[in-house]
């Protein structure tokens, strides 16, 4: 935990002066108040004080029970969190070109076949099921305009 | 009489066969979501959102109140039959609400916190008329230096009642003021931080931010194992508290929706605190204290009246002041600004239908959730046997769904997957979502209100300082900074001398 929180600081920290740094491209002040570079920079210089105040807080208070704890669980899980968000990126790009019905069809067979460890043909089945299901209750009942893709679907 | 007018309006409206129906479903899949495990009320909210697009905006509200109160009740049914509260209102609930599954009372322990919920929210609705139809008016007072105020007051709240650490919150918070400017400003219309991307001068919307942070990241957390759970089965005969338990909790059912209430209207303290407090009270005035942990129902009955009273309060600053006092009413804030609405007080003067309608739904939730509760706990409870990677797929296509639907864009898919990563971490780090979207939604207003007061005043600071009702707020801002930092001294000394000794 205390690692945890000496790397979040560090972020937090390049995240101020990236703050600090742009909101010197606009002005301060403006006629009576604040400009639009006054939030910006107030936040950065906050966030600055914020991070030093962790990272000083790792070194000072005395480690818990919690700071023993990992807070990332392990490869295999990490793995699977990963897997997901891969799939799901895949599914952003292919949205316009496959259209809605077909990429999500491939996205829960493939979580299903990849993740779950699910035959391919109950993995298929799970994904018409469902791509069927989420594309009648949005798609044809709430009516929003899904893409349509080049096999027509 | 104005008030009971406007409420009989408002029970026309939500009587009608389309808005009862909204409601049945929101209660359904409020409590059905609301059961997973870790998915608390702002992560149910923010999963079905795209269930009410396409609905008119009192419609989408009313589900949208189902959906919170159903995931209220949801939460409760984990609590006590898996040990696993959804979110931190319902820990206490597995204080005594586990313990009577263990002992076989786990439908009674279900029975009775739905009975009480239902109490609590009867109650606490009561409450929310009559606090906030008068709050409503008073905040007509507010100019911009009050609500710059208010809102100061409201995050600084949140952020040191919620969450582990104050640091964290506060970074939270920060990182949510720093969202919220991407766009174009408020004073001069200039882009910040758009870098080129047109999409980013509308700002980063907000629906995309919460179903990554609350739906996607939640949704990562639960599906980093293949997770099981073991559940207490419930059979429907043994549901029913007897005649002798319901006596047993009756004044702990009306105290907790009391305490319920009263803490929901504070911004940040809301429905975790007033659970414990009922907890604390319950404990106290018990004859027989050493019950309590063992499976007592007052144990239960209390903290589920109290956490579910509590969303009744939570709605009081929405309402009233546009000020959300919760994740999940800040998500509702979020939905309702969606529609087209403004919540605070021009609210009750500009659409008092929508906003009758909403009370009125309130009393009509309640009534469907105990209807729909008691009978259906045994199959909700099944819900829980049902493997959760057959679970996970829909809800991240829901949220897919939903993402896509706010622009009918590919744009939004990508900024919910980023946060979905950023929410995931933030978990696994103690890092607390609520304080950043709430910072995202109060940002620009807070912005907006400061230029406006200071444009308002030329450019005098004071201005914050000398209107009365503004220097108020402020005072008990800077005797809360004040309060925080003398227990945070306290506590290094303590903590200090426990090393020393």
């Amino acid at each position: 935990m205390k690692k945890g929180d000496r790397v979040l600081a560090i972020i937090c920290m390049g995240l101020s002066i990236w703050l600090i740094l742009e909101s010197l491209q606009f002005d301060y002040l403006s006629e009576f108040g604040p400009g639009p570079g006054f939030e910006p920079f107030w936040l950065g210089i906050i966030l600055g004080i914020l991070s030093v105040v962790l990272l000083v807080n790792t070194f000072v208070r005395q480690a818990g029970e919690e700071d023993h704890k990992p807070r990332l669980p392990g490869m295999a899980a990490l793995g699977r969190v990963g897997l997901i968000m891969l799939l799901m990126a895949g599914l952003a790009f292919g949205f316009n070109t496959l259209g809605f019905i077909v990429t999500m069809f491939l996205f829960v067979t493939l979580i299903m076949f990849t993740l779950e460890h699910f035959s391919i043909l109950k993995s298929m089945l799970y994904g018409i099921v469902l791509s069927g299901s989420v594309y009648l209750i949005f798609g044809y009942w709430m009516e929003i305009n899904f893409p349509i893709g080049f096999l027509g679907i | 009489m104005d008030i009971f007018a406007n409420l009989i309006q408002g029970f026309h409206t939500i009587l009608t066969p389309y808005n009862l129906w909204m409601a049945t479903v929101g209660c359904f899949f409020g409590t059905i979501i609301g059961i997973l495990p870790g998915l608390g009320a702002s992560a149910t909210i923010a999963i079905l959102l795209p269930l009410t697009f396409g609905m008119n905006a009192t419609s989408a509200m009313i589900m949208m109140t189902a959906i919170y109160y159903g995931s209220k009740y949801g939460g409760s049914t984990t609590s006590i039959l898996v040990n696993v509260p959804g979110e931190g209102a319902s820990v206490v609930t597995t204080f005594d609400g586990y313990a009577m599954a263990r002992q076989g009372r786990g439908g009674v322990a279900l029975g009775i916190s739905a009975i009480g919920s239902f109490a609590a929210g009867i109650i606490g609705t009561f409450g929310l008329i009559f606090v906030c139809v008068p709050l409503a008016y008073f905040s007509l007072k507010f100019g911009p230096a009050e609500y710059f105020s208010l809102i100061v007051m409201g995050m600084l709240t949140i952020i040191f009642v919620g969450g582990k650490s104050v640091v964290k919150s506060l970074i939270s918070a920060v990182i949510g003021l720093s969202l919220g400017m991407v766009g174009a400003d408020a004073v001069q219309g200039a882009p910040r931080f758009v870098y080129g991307i047109p999409q980013l001068i509308d700002g980063i919307d907000f629906v995309t931010v919460v179903m990554g942070l609350f739906g996607i990241g939640e949704v990562l957390v639960s599906a980093e194992e293949h997770m099981k759970t073991k559940t207490v089965n419930v059979k429907f005969k043994d549901l029913w508290p007897t005649v002798r338990d319901v006596l047993d909790s009756k004044w702990a059912i009306l105290r907790g929706s009391v305490i319920g209430f009263l803490v929901g209207v504070l911004p940040g303290a809301g429905a975790t605190i007033s659970s414990f407090i009922s907890y604390g009270i319950e404990k106290g005035v018990a004859k027989d204290p050493s019950r309590f942990g063992q499976g007592a129902i007052e144990g239960v009955a209390g903290p589920e009246a109290a956490n579910n009273s509590a969303c009744s309060g939570a709605m009081v600053p929405l309402l009233a002041l546009g000020i959300p006092g919760s994740g999940a009413t800040a998500v509702m804030l979020g939905a309702l600004m969606l529609y087209g609405l403004r919540p605070g007080p021009m609210l009750f003067t500009t659409n008092p239908d929508f906003v009758w309608a909403l009370i009125a739904s309130m009393f009509v939730g309640n009534i469907i959730l105990v209807i729909m509760n008691l009978p259906m706990v045994p199959l909700f409870a099944m819900s829980l046997r049902f493997p959760y990677h057959y679970l996970y797929p829909p809800i991240l296509m829901i949220c897919i769904v939903g993402a896509f639907s706010v622009n009918n864009s590919v744009y939004d898919i990508w900024v919910m997957w980023i946060f979905g990563i950023f929410g995931y971490f933030m978990k696994k780090y103690d890092i607390p979502a609520a304080p950043l979207v709430i910072a995202l939604v109060l940002g620009p207003m807070l912005e907006y209100n400061l230029y406006r007061a200071l444009a308002l005043s030329l450019g005098d600071i004071s201005t914050f300082f000398t209107r009365p009702i503004s220097a108020t707020l402020m005072a008990i801002t800077g005797l809360m900074i004040i309060a925080m930092f003398f227990k945070a001294v306290r506590s290094k000394r303590s903590m200090l001398e426990e090393e020393e000794n």
